[in-house]
């Protein structure tokens, strides 16, 4: 277990850090850069690299010299309450840090402030030559929106075509839909793994593993279906043996709605695991509620793209739609998690988060659901330490008598 | 600085603009007529005009206080014209309104709709429509699409039938009052106009809420007399245009006259913006020319992908067209959309010489102290001396 773990979080995040801040790292074909998420099959199949600016700002909170970013990032002149991870993201970009792509592909998902980084690239004067293509995500979640979706991500392989001259080997396609299917089946049984109590396995593995998956552009690569295989059946190895996580005594399980915090898990999720054997059983980044990719026909396909893409995208699932979603979500994981309490670190610069606040509060209340809002800065320590969110959870666990 | 001018419809219209409710108002539903809100100069006015409804936009003219909104929306991190906006309809002063329709323009706005629904402001029709965040044939086909399924809920709901007759005459109407906003805006181009900036930005904000017939008639009638008044000579330190969100009130426009400077222009939500071009009338289908209208025309908001080179041409062409002397970049703290945009036209202000003053701060006017003192040193250094 130990072994699978290390070997997904090392190879997570090689692949999730940098990719489009190394020039040098030209990996084979066109290099596609993205303000946020896109349908990343697409570029699999087609043989080239796609890489998301907010997801390198994301990650440039986790380094050393996170703050001096942050700092940079302000400097700019962007909005001064944006979020941070866009702060970052724009200092890479207007500082001339990130690899000039060879196609820009832009939505406007998952929130405002990916919006603004994506006409910010959009407007970078040094890129003016590079073609760019618009993509409009809406806020519902019904067939017409998914069709909707799906035929503007059908345009995009067009426009990839027209850029860049080869057409889309439509075989290769399908076949990167059948290795997403596997893994995207993989994740869901490790999620399935983890509703038993005790929780066989870290918070981190679903985290990575998902954000791995979804994000890496290598999702054509069998390594990444043989690594979920692992891990699958080790967490299926450690619940038959009704082992919780290594080493902890599970007391308390909650559910963490919103991002994990990019400084390292062990600060507080592993923390609260130790000290308190409070384990966080679910965040939204990692909780998948993947369907199979239709793949009976080209529209088929194109509307169940569409669909992922808008419902089924942790980010785009939680932000974008309706806050009665975001709260039938938590009502289903605390229940089919066994999660003891909500906290919602509300992160700050999340405005779809902090404009549910009172919903939520009320919903948990009516419910009889412990709730803690936090008002955290995810990708900022010096806003709230994982110290101070650490008593803080513990007081609340200590006030609800959970522990 | 007032521009001294005296009129009776003006009057009328600032009033109505400056409050939230207004006799016209009440008027209008005492013979019966239905008052629909809606949010984000997007949602398209002609849908509820054709529907025999007066389109009232939802706005925070006057708050002071968001009051129990900032229960639903965290203060600190959540738009303030968002929480003001709502911190009204938590106190009641939107209960004359029969329905609203919430566009889904940016993240606070559109929460507006699920914090209403669960909140004790009950109305009795409440709906959304996303706004398209990009510019193309698909995008405006779906906000089509979109449009219908909103005028068969509110035929449904309201028991009534909006035909294209209907439409077109909706649309000639709106076309109508938007070239009078125009006319009425185009004043300001002369050293000398008989108005000044906030009393453009009063007689712009009462065309949204009061009867669309009325205020044509008081446009036309008001155009008249300024066209006819001879104004004094004034001497202007400085021609400013002020560029942003929100701009129902005209308390940053008040700072900038009443430091003898003169507001010229702007590219705002509830100003510029809601008069640019027509919809176009002879279509075949009404509806997807109005969709054509919000989504291919008039895409002058940052939250579109890709509406910056529409922005920064419709601005470079203002300026010239109202010799600004100077830019106000306007961001109210927690607006993603404005706060980027207003970084990427700094460089290009910068680049082309233009002065900018970039500002961020809540919709109220809480901080005028601290804002009159930048505003007034802006002056000074366009103006090329002390005031």
């Amino acid at each position: 277990m130990i072994n699978v773990y290390s070997q997904l979080q090392m190879q997570a995040q090689k692949a999730l850090g940098g990719l489009c801040l190394d020039p040098q790292n030209a990996s084979s074909g066109p290099f596609v850069l993205g303000n946020g998420d896109f349908f990343i099959e697409i570029p699999a199949a087609y043989g080239c690299s796609f890489s998301d600016l907010t997801l390198t700002g994301a990650n440039g909170t986790a380094l050393p010299n996170a703050a001096e970013l942050i700092d940079k990032g302000i400097e700019i002149g962007v909005e001064s309450r944006m979020c941070n991870a866009i702060k970052v993201a724009s200092y890479y970009l207007e500082a001339g840090l990130v690899r000039k792509p060879d196609l820009i592909i832009t939505s406007n998902s998952c929130c405002d402030a990916m919006d603004t980084l994506g006409n910010l690239i959009n407007g970078y004067q040094p890129w003016v030559d590079v073609p760019k293509f618009k993509m409009d995500a809406p806020h519902s979640f019904d067939e017409a929106s998914y069709k909707y979706m799906g035929r503007q991500l059908r345009q995009a392989v067009a426009f990839m075509e027209d850029v860049f001259g080869k057409k889309m080997d439509w075989d290769r396609l399908r076949e990167v839909c059948v290795l997403s299917n596997k893994q995207a089946q993989l994740l869901l049984e490790f999620q399935e793994l983890k509703k038993a109590v005790p929780c066989p396995a870290n918070p981190d593995f679903s985290r990575l593993g998902f954000a791995y998956d979804r994000w890496t552009g290598e999702r054509v690569s069998p390594q990444i279906t043989e690594w979920l295989e692992q891990l699958v059946s080790a967490t299926e190895a450690r619940v038959k043996a009704k082992q919780g996580i290594e080493g902890i005594d599970e007391k308390v399980r909650f559910l963490w709605q919103d991002l994990a915090g990019s400084w390292p898990p062990g600060l507080l999720w592993g923390r609260l695991q130790k000290e308190l054997g409070a384990v966080c059983i679910m965040d939204y980044m990692s909780y998948g509620t993947l369907t199979p990719i239709e793949l009976s026909s080209e529209e088929a396909m194109f509307t169940s793209f569409g669909k992922r893409f808008l419902l089924e995208d942790p980010m785009n699932r939680q932000a974008l739609h309706t806050t009665d979603l975001f709260c039938d979500d938590i009502l289903g994981i605390v229940k089919d998690f066994k999660c003891d309490a909500v906290v919602m670190p509300a992160h700050i610069a999340h405005r779809d988060t902090n404009s549910r606040l009172k919903i939520v509060r009320d919903m948990c209340r009516a419910k009889g659901i412990p709730c803690l809002v936090l008002g955290i800065d995810i990708w900022d320590k010096r806003h709230m330490t994982p110290d101070v969110a650490f008593d803080r959870m513990k007081t609340f666990f200590q006030s609800t008598g959970l522990i | 600085m007032k521009s001294g001018l005296r009129s009776e419809v003006f009057e009328k219209l600032s009033r109505i603009a400056g409050a939230i409710s207004s006799p016209e108002v009440m008027e209008w539903k005492k013979k019966g007529g239905k008052v629909i809100g809606y949010t984000c100069s997007f949602v398209p006015e002609e849908l509820f005009v054709a529907a025999g409804m007066l389109p009232f936009r939802i706005r925070a003219t006057g708050s002071q206080d968001a009051g129990k909104a900032d229960d639903y929306f965290e203060a600190a991190n959540v738009c303030s014209l968002i929480r003001h906006t709502f911190g009204k309809i938590l106190s009641g002063e939107y209960d004359f309104i029969d329905g609203a329709v919430i566009g889904g323009g940016c993240d606070g706005g559109r929460h507006i709709l699920d914090n209403w629904e669960k909140s004790p402001a009950k109305i009795p029709f409440l709906e959304r429509i996303f706004i398209p965040h990009a510019s193309n044939e698909l995008t405006a086909g779906y906000f089509h699409d979109q449009l219908a399924r909103l005028k068969a809920r509110m035929e449904e709901h309201f028991g009534i039938k909006i035909g294209d007759d209907k439409l077109r005459d909706a649309i000639r109407l709106c076309n109508e009052i938007r070239g009078l906003q125009r006319e009425l805006y185009a004043f300001r181009i002369s050293d000398n106009p008989p108005i000044t900036g906030a009393e453009t930005v009063a007689a712009i904000v009462a065309g949204s809420s009061m009867p669309k017939q009325e205020y044509r008639d008081d446009l036309k009638k008001l155009i008249g007399e300024l066209k006819a008044v001879v104004v004094p000579e004034k001497k202007y330190t400085a021609r400013v245009m002020i560029v942003g969100p929100g701009h129902d009130d005209a308390s940053l426009c008040d700072i900038v006259e009443s430091l003898g400077g003169l507001v010229v222009a702007d590219l705002t939500c509830f100003g510029g913006k809601v008069m640019f071009g027509s919809v176009k009338e002879d279509g075949a289908d009404p509806l997807q020319a109005i969709a054509d209208y919000q989504v291919l025309i008039r895409p002058f908001c940052p939250k579109n992908l890709g509406a910056h080179p529409s922005i920064n041409k419709e601005l470079f062409a203002k300026i010239k067209e109202f010799k600004v002397g100077g830019v106000i970049g306007q961001i109210f703290l927690c607006c993603d959309t404005w706060g980027g945009e207003i970084h990427i036209l700094g460089k290009e202000f910068r680049a082309a010489g233009v002065p900018l003053l970039r500002i961020e701060r809540e919709c109220t006017s809480d901080s005028t102290g601290q804002l009159q003192t930048r505003v007034q040193a802006f002056i000074e250094t366009i103006s090329g001396g002390a005031l």
